[in-house]
């Protein structure tokens, strides 16, 4: 008797086992398995929905309100979008000036970080310590950063006296509504090291063999930056270009800290930047429904930006994967 | 070394002898270092290290230098004592400023390796129906600035009663981010499954298999998450503005404002404490760095290539 039960009970349980695999129905292990799917991606969701799309739902709507979260929002439809484009010339400054940097400081520091990458990647001595200065200033924090080139920059600080023994007379940097966009471009350049580091190892992973056919072939060391090396780091600049963009829309800090005496965005709204501007409108007047508008009217803007982006990139992005 | 190895024919790199094995860039003209390149460098290097030598001998400047704002790019004046004095002197409980800096920095870190290992590593290895769209969900998120959601992120907390608290601060780590969930997929996809099997026959759960196999090969990755992390954390300036307005709570990055801010337009800042207090922001992110840039380094690649491609 028992033989027969022991016997049995193996091809029972294949057969179930068989019958859960033809239906569509997920077996108790798959059911196991998903839920433990779920119930360990939980923190992200959780934080998705409580710190991302619950908010950016809310924060849609608070841009369709006037709104200073202490009386009740009054619903005001597209205007404070109308407002920022039509009406109020601070934020077509805002977003001029936020042009303005993003346009130099980041292609500046590209062609820098490429410049330096190539000269390292040559047969320097003392590459590693070149390197490391080049690279030491990207690891200070960004308040640092900006507190040293407040005291650098300040009318009579060190780097005007240092333009004035080549006879300069140096400007008022901070205070002066011309120059506080190129102090501000300075400061993102002195973090070019950055960009620099991955390039020069994007560059190290060149193959030998393309630099000695095109020295075979006669090319300059000029010609071979830009017919070997270039293609080959254009993913690499690619990338750098993006990430570099979206950081100069979103440019603060800087701003915040190098302001005269604690006058944001000035001189003269010289250095008002999107999101000071939307800073100073949230947290300083309370014009929640105004900020959460410029907020997203930065979005679309870096969205746009984005995609002008990609759409090129297939023009000049070289992808050795495409080619084979 | 590497570009040699690289090269089809072993023997053809073998055979050219130790010279080239060494150097691979010898002989060719695109990496001949001409006294032109050594003059750039020298030149831009210099450039990139004034700045710290001026931090250096500014918060080593005395207290009357610095209200002449008579700096020297060199230090010629050692006050030693500044590195004592930033911490009693400038008004500012500098002390708390580092301490809630420490505890910020290191309960976000802890937060994001825990929440972005646990969420990493289901993404990666547990099969379930909707996780591809899930996925899909992950990456896009990581499109949007962090501008969209800080204003009802802020009167979220406001409501919460958080403000003038570290939780805003700290909190949203515990439920990761999609960078680092991103990172830590990729890693694990990387990991050989047959481990977890045999593991799993073995009667392991899916917790014991995150918790025993596969979370002490991660620890590379939750390395990098963790350098970056404090990093981001210690250094944030825009964070703690927004919700801590106590002298008493600020970090250190915020403090630092406050020191320079003084009560009239005409008088300078103390300049040589403000310096003390920027090596004091800049030196634990340094040390850090050198610590680990081996697995930094790697986040870095890792994170190049993905956006890229």
């Amino acid at each position: 008797m028992s033989n027969v039960v022991v016997d049995e009970a193996p091809g029972a349980a294949r057969e179930t086992r068989g019958a859960g695999r033809r239906r569509p129905k997920m077996s108790g292990r798959r059911k196991k398995e998903a839920l433990y799917f779920w119930l360990f991606i939980s923190p992200w969701l959780i934080g998705f929905v409580g710190f991302l799309l619950g908010p950016m739902i809310a924060s849609v709507y608070i841009s369709l309100t006037e709104w200073d979260s202490f009386t009740p929002p009054e619903w005001v439809g597209l205007e404070n979008y109308s407002r920022a484009l039509t009406e109020d010339p601070i934020f077509w400054k805002a977003l001029g000036n936020t042009f303005y940097f993003a346009a130099i400081s980041v292609p500046l520091g590209l062609v820098v970080g490429v410049w330096l990458a190539n000269l390292l990647n040559k047969r320097v001595r003392g590459r590693k310590l070149f390197r490391t200065f080049i690279y030491l200033p990207t690891l200070v924090p960004l308040v640092a950063t900006a507190m040293v080139f407040k005291m650098v920059l300040a009318p009579s600080g060190p780097f005007n006296d240092l333009l004035g023994w080549f006879g300069i007379d140096g400007p008022q940097w901070l205070l002066s509504a011309t120059w506080i966009k190129p102090a501000l471009i300075i400061l993102s350049v002195w973090g070019a090291g950055g960009a620099t580091v991955l390039l020069l190892s994007a560059m190290n992973g060149i193959p030998r063999e393309l630099y000695e056919a095109a020295e075979i072939d006669g090319a300059s060391p000029w010609r071979q930056f830009w017919s070997v090396t270039f293609p080959q780091i254009t993913p690499v600049i690619f990338f750098n270009l993006i990430m570099g963009l979206i950081g100069a829309f979103q440019i603060f800090s800087q701003v915040y800290i190098l302001a005269p005496n604690n006058n944001v965005g000035g001189p003269d709204n010289a250095s008002q930047m999107m999101v000071t501007l939307l800073f100073q409108e949230a947290f300083s007047f309370y014009h929640f429904g105004y900020a959460s508008a410029i907020a997203w009217l930065l979005f679309i803007v870096i969205l746009l930006f984005t995609v002008i982006a990609f759409r090129t990139a297939r023009k000049w992005v070289f992808y050795e994967t495409e080619v084979r | 070394m590497a570009v040699a190895s690289q090269t089809p024919d072993h023997a053809v790199a073998a055979a050219k002898g130790r010279r080239a094995d060494r150097d691979p860039k010898g002989g060719l003209s695109a990496f001949k270092a001409s006294p032109a390149t050594y003059a750039v460098l020298l030149i831009v290097s210099a450039m990139f290290f004034v700045p710290f030598v001026l931090m250096v001998s500014i918060s080593l400047a005395s207290d009357q230098t610095s209200a002449q704002n008579a700096f020297t790019v060199l230090p010629t004046e050692f006050e030693w004592g500044n590195f004592a004095e930033v911490f009693t002197a400038t008004g500012l409980p500098v002390g708390r400023f580092v301490l809630n800096s420490v505890l910020i920095a290191t309960l976000s870190a802890v937060g994001q390796v825990l929440s972005s290992s646990l969420v990493g590593y289901a993404f990666a290895r547990l099969r379930a129906p909707g996780k591809g769209v899930m996925f899909m969900i992950v990456l896009a998120t990581m499109m949007i600035p962090a501008q969209i959601t800080m204003i009802p992120q802020f009167l979220l907390f406001k409501e919460l009663g958080w403000v003038n608290t570290y939780l805003p601060l700290i909190v949203p780590n515990f439920f990761t981010n999609a960078f680092n969930v991103f990172l830590v997929r990729q890693f694990v996809s990387r990991i050989s499954g047959e481990l977890d099997e045999a593991a799993q026959m073995d009667g392991l759960g899916y917790f014991g298999v995150y918790r025993r196999i596969i979370l002490p090969m991660m620890w590379p990755i939750l390395t990098a998450i963790a350098i970056f992390t404090l990093t981001a954390a210690w250094g944030d300036f825009m964070g703690p503005l927004i919700y801590l307005n106590s002298e008493e709570s600020m970090p250190l990055a915020l403090g630092l404002q406050y020191m320079t801010s003084t009560s009239n337009a005409m008088q300078l800042p103390p300049w040589n404490l403000v310096m003390v207090g920027s090596i004091l922001l800049t030196v634990p992110m340094i040390a850090i760095y050198y610590l680990g840039q081996k697995y930094l380094y790697e986040m870095n690649l890792q994170g190049g290539s993905a956006g890229v491609k």
